[in-house]
């Protein structure tokens, strides 16, 4: 561990780790990805153990934190065993992964527990779950998980429980839905797919689609009236302001005319006065 | 427990006695899961079961007169629930509470589950519910006090047990009518 000198504003990016690793193990590094802001470097399961020591020795590396590691079925192909790492140094996480030598039947790997010895436990988790064999482990036997005289590796994906067997799945939706054959179907999804069963999503989709419509439509409609209302009020007023007028200006000619009427009343008294 | 366990005793001591056993539980609680949590509330100030007697967190098992298995047993732990019931002392009673303890629960195909605490040591009130609320355990209780009281130690001691009582098998599950 001498010499973890990295710092946080040195820390290597994942194109760099990535040089570095291939310049000392060559052809071994297979390949890496970025996924999820997590740095993942494909091994050859030759360099697997040269890799982690690398890793927690390399002053620019330093990866000094075993985090956790664990199997993956790959079906076919057999199992992968993942290692993830952690640098309290420059704060950075690597994920190495390998495809473990001996296909489905005699998965061996090379153990870490030398480099890291918190990769114990995690091995001998990953040999009850799996069934890989960790070369070079203290002792992967009896077994951690399961009780000591457990059958079978019950994380693989061929693993039957004992329990379906007898006893159908009681819920509405089987987890792992069936064809007409009885095969497993898989469903790979695409990223931007929809996280639920897509007929479900679309359905959804389309109801609140529909709510949408349905409360513009009344708005639209709320909208006619108010409007429809507003002038039908203007227009009494109109009607209303144009009738006071119309009576104003027939009073104001009333009163007019008498006040004619009146100047030319005396008038014609004063005439038959005169008479 | 002397000659008490050989010889039945008149009815009036008898109800006496088990009025004075039934109302100083001490429980041993196995805490395996997310039950155990709620036994933890049944246990504290808003449900509170001291009130009825029982006396929570014994030191240990043989110290208990009552096991409370809360949470998912797996075949792993099912050997410690086994010694941990037959280092207590008799008369013992047990609530299985949740539904993982009564029957696998929600894991009841997995690969590492025991189907049940009733497969290791045997149960006299079944709690349902996952999790069954803090009530519902209170209702466990004043079950198996129910029991107790009417029950006859000689018999107990020599296995002839009452009938386990599954809460809400023939009711919905009331603190009322007990
Ligand atoms: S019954 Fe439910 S709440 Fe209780 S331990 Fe099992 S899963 Fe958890």
């Amino acid at each position: 561990m001498a010499g973890v000198l990295a710092r946080r504003d040195r820390a290597l990016n994942p194109e760099e780790t990535e040089a570095l690793l291939r310049e000392h193990l060559g052809e071994q590094v297979l390949g890496s990805v970025v996924e999820f802001g997590t740095f993942t470097c494909k091994l050859a399961p030759e360099g697997w153990v040269e890799a982690a020591r690398l890793a927690r020795d390399e002053p620019q590396l330093a990866y000094d934190l075993f985090d956790s590691l664990f199997g993956v079925d790959a079906r076919e192909e057999g199992f992968d065993v993942v290692a993830v790492l952690y640098s309290t140094s420059t704060g950075n996480r690597l994920v190495l992964r390998t495809r473990v030598p001996g296909g489905r039947d005699a998965p061996r790997l090379a153990s870490i527990t030398e480099i890291y010895r918190g990769a114990d436990w995690m091995e001998r988790e990953t040999y009850d779950m799996f069934g890989v064999v960790f070369d070079g482990h203290p002792g992967l036997e009896p077994r951690i998980l399961t009780v000591e005289n457990f059958e079978g590796w019950p994380l693989r994906k061929d693993f039957h429980l004992a329990s379906r067997a007898a006893k159908p799945w009681p819920g509405v939706k089987e987890p792992a839905e069936l064809d007409e054959d009885g095969n497993v179907i898989e469903r790979v999804p695409e990223i931007g797919d929809a996280p639920g069963p897509y007929e479900l999503d679309k359905a959804m989709a389309a109801q609140a689609k529909a709510v949408i419509e349905q409360e513009r439509v009344e708005r639209e409609e709320r909208e006619r009236k108010a409007a429809e209302r507003a002038a039908k009020a203007a227009e009494r007023q109109a009607r209303k302001e144009a009738k006071a007028r119309a009576a104003a200006e027939a009073a104001a000619a009333k009163a007019a005319a008498a006040e004619a009427d009146a100047d030319q009343q005396p008038a014609s008294s004063d005439e038959e006065d005169g008479a | 427990m002397g000659v008490m366990d050989q010889v039945e005793l008149p009815k009036p001591v008898r109800y006496v006695f088990n009025w004075g056993r039934k109302f100083s539980l001490w429980c041993f609680n196995f805490g395996l899961a997310c039950c155990a949590i709620e036994f933890i509330a049944a246990s504290t100030s808003r449900h509170d079961f001291i009130r009825l007697g029982v006396i929570p967190f014994a030191h240990g098992p043989r110290q208990a007169d009552l096991l409370v298995v809360s949470g998912t047993l797996t075949d792993k732990m099912a050997p410690a629930v086994k010694r941990l019931y037959e280092e207590m002392p008799e008369p013992k009673y047990v609530i299985s509470f949740g539904s993982c303890a009564n029957c696998g629960g929600p894991y009841w195909d997995s690969y590492s589950v025991t189907k049940g605490v009733d497969q290791v040591i045997p149960v006299d009130v079944y709690v349902p519910g996952c999790p069954p609320r803090p009530e519902a355990l209170l209702d466990g209780i004043i079950t198996l006090q129910h029991m107790i009281q009417h029950e006859s130690l000689p018999d107990r001691i020599a296995g002839r047990r009452q009938d386990a009582v599954t809460l809400g098998a023939d009711a919905p599950l009331t603190l009322e009518g007990r």
